[in-house]
């Protein structure tokens, strides 16, 4: 029995407080610093293999365990969702690693992890939001060689950025892009927002809080800072539109929040959903207690 | 256990870094950071910032002033830092006049601007010249001192290349990156 209780014990710590160990979060906290001096400039970091695939967040966490403290209280979405396999298992992550408190609701979170949504509810000072990036240089499939985008934008050389977009006006008279659309940030750096809906874009401009970016496989961290301008790119005659799909949703009636596309039959009958569940349960909250009151 | 700077290293490094992350997020802003095991020369915001940012991979320039055995021993043993000459500093810890000329301390290259100095400054005791600041992480206009003023407008004209700064006193940390700009309010006399 007293072996058992020992054994339990050393499970408990056998991680260091937010499983990287203290030299690699040096090594990316010296990085973010950097970041957040150099808004939108993506700084390189030597990314650790972590206990999960690339492609489900490995920048994210990393960067999230550099920044976690004790009393953090966490909150961690998909595509907007608290509740989707990368969410619960990346919250589940945390809780097991660095024992902090951990949410759904958006205005009680201090650090939240995202994956290609920013929350519908407005963030306030000091909430710090960590993006998890797939491809961290937006003119990566412009341009293949990494010697040639750095170049670029250490030139501001965005020539080729406002072609593509100028493409796409005239193939398809508006501009196509509808998420990763490209921003620029503090006048300078042009930046990939992670494949967030063009949606929320604007929510990125001055922001109250902090915005931290991870790519893991692509071994780079980048920041926004509070208070700083985010511009959409655009041109005069086409300026930046914020789209989502005209319906209201089907649950709480909201029509002023990001929509998933939803099929609810056989034969192909759609419906539309939040995207933002935590935005979701609170206008239905609203919603009923403004039934109590009539 | 004495030895170390921290009492729970892990916890206690976390807890600095936020008020790092923090204070460079919101430059001219005052924010505390906690207390720690150092030598007497150094101030604990000072102190902390090395012993949160600092590995084997760090170059540190120490001042005159802080370049003691005290000091250097304290460094190495908790972070195994390399003491370094002003040009190849990453770190650089002094009093404003121990300092200058700024332009010896590397700024970065256009193709990697993180490649520049960060400089703590220590104790207060410099001519104080009223400015407002603005830029990245400040709301409205910010109203402080600084000394020189003419220097962190130069640099902020280097951007994106540049300093980045760090001041600090006894227990509290405020920062003024490359980034910020700098307007000095005349004075009428």
């Amino acid at each position: 029995m007293n072996e058992m209780s020992k054994n339990e014990n050393i499970d408990i710590q056998i991680y260091n407080f937010a499983y990287l160990d203290e030299n690699t979060k040096r090594m990316i906290r010296r990085a973010l610093l950097k970041a957040l001096c150099i808004p939108g400039y993506q700084v390189p970091f030597s990314s650790r293999e972590m206990p999960m695939p690339y492609g489900w967040g490995t920048g994210g966490i990393q960067v999230t365990s550099a920044c976690l403290i004790p009393k953090d209280v966490l909150k961690v979405i998909d595509q907007g969702a608290d509740d989707t396999t990368n969410a619960v298992s990346i919250r589940k992550f945390f809780q097991k690693t660095a024992n902090v408190a951990v949410t759904e609701k958006t205005s009680d979170a201090s650090l939240i992890q995202t994956r290609h949504r920013i929350p519908e509810t407005k963030l306030k000072e000091k909430q710090i939001l960590v993006y998890q990036v797939p491809i961290p240089e937006p003119l990566r499939f412009l341009e293949p060689r990494e010697t040639e985008t750095r170049k670029m934008h250490a030139l501001s050389e965005y020539g080729l950025m406002y072609v593509k977009l100028y493409e796409d006006i005239a193939k398809h008279g508006h501009i196509e892009t509808a998420y990763a659309y490209p921003v620029k940030t503090n006048g300078n750096y042009v930046t990939d927002p992670s494949p967030i809906p063009k949606f929320d874009n604007p929510k990125m401009n001055n922001s109250p809080a902090i915005q931290l970016f991870g790519a893991g496989r692509e071994q780079r961290i980048y920041a926004i800072p509070p208070y700083t301008n985010v511009k959409s790119l655009d041109f005069e005659d086409y300026p930046f539109e914020a789209m989502k799909a005209n319906f209201k949703c089907s649950i709480c009636g909201s029509s002023d929040s990001y929509l998933d596309e939803i099929i609810v039959s056989d034969d192909g009958k759609r419906s539309y959903i939040c995207s933002d569940t935590d935005y979701c349960k609170e206008q239905t909250k609203l919603n009923s207690k403004k039934e109590d009151q009539l | 256990m004495e030895n170390y700077p921290f009492s729970e290293n892990s916890i206690n490094s976390s807890i600095a870094f936020r008020s790092l992350l923090n204070a460079t997020s919101y430059p001219g802003r005052s924010f505390q950071i906690n207390k720690l095991n150092k030598p007497s020369v150094l101030s604990n915001a000072a102190a902390i910032i090395l012993i949160t940012l600092c590995d084997n991979e760090s170059n540190v320039y120490l001042s005159k002033e802080y370049n003691t055995e005290e000091v250097r021993n304290w460094l190495i043993f908790n972070t195994g830092a390399i003491s370094s000459n002003k040009k190849n500093a990453d770190f650089v810890i002094g009093t404003w006049k121990s300092l200058l000329p700024l332009n010896e301390f590397k700024i970065g290259v256009p193709e990697y601007p993180e490649r520049s100095a960060t400089l703590i400054i220590e104790e207060s005791k410099y001519k104080k010249v009223k400015c407002n600041i603005d830029g990245p992480g400040i709301k409205n206009k910010l109203h402080i001192e600084l000394p020189n003023p003419e220097l962190f407008i130069e640099n902020n004209n280097l951007y994106p290349l540049g300093l980045d700064f760090y001041f600090t006193n006894d227990l509290e940390i405020l920062s003024i990156p490359r980034s910020t700009k700098i307007n000095i309010i005349k004075t009428e006399h």
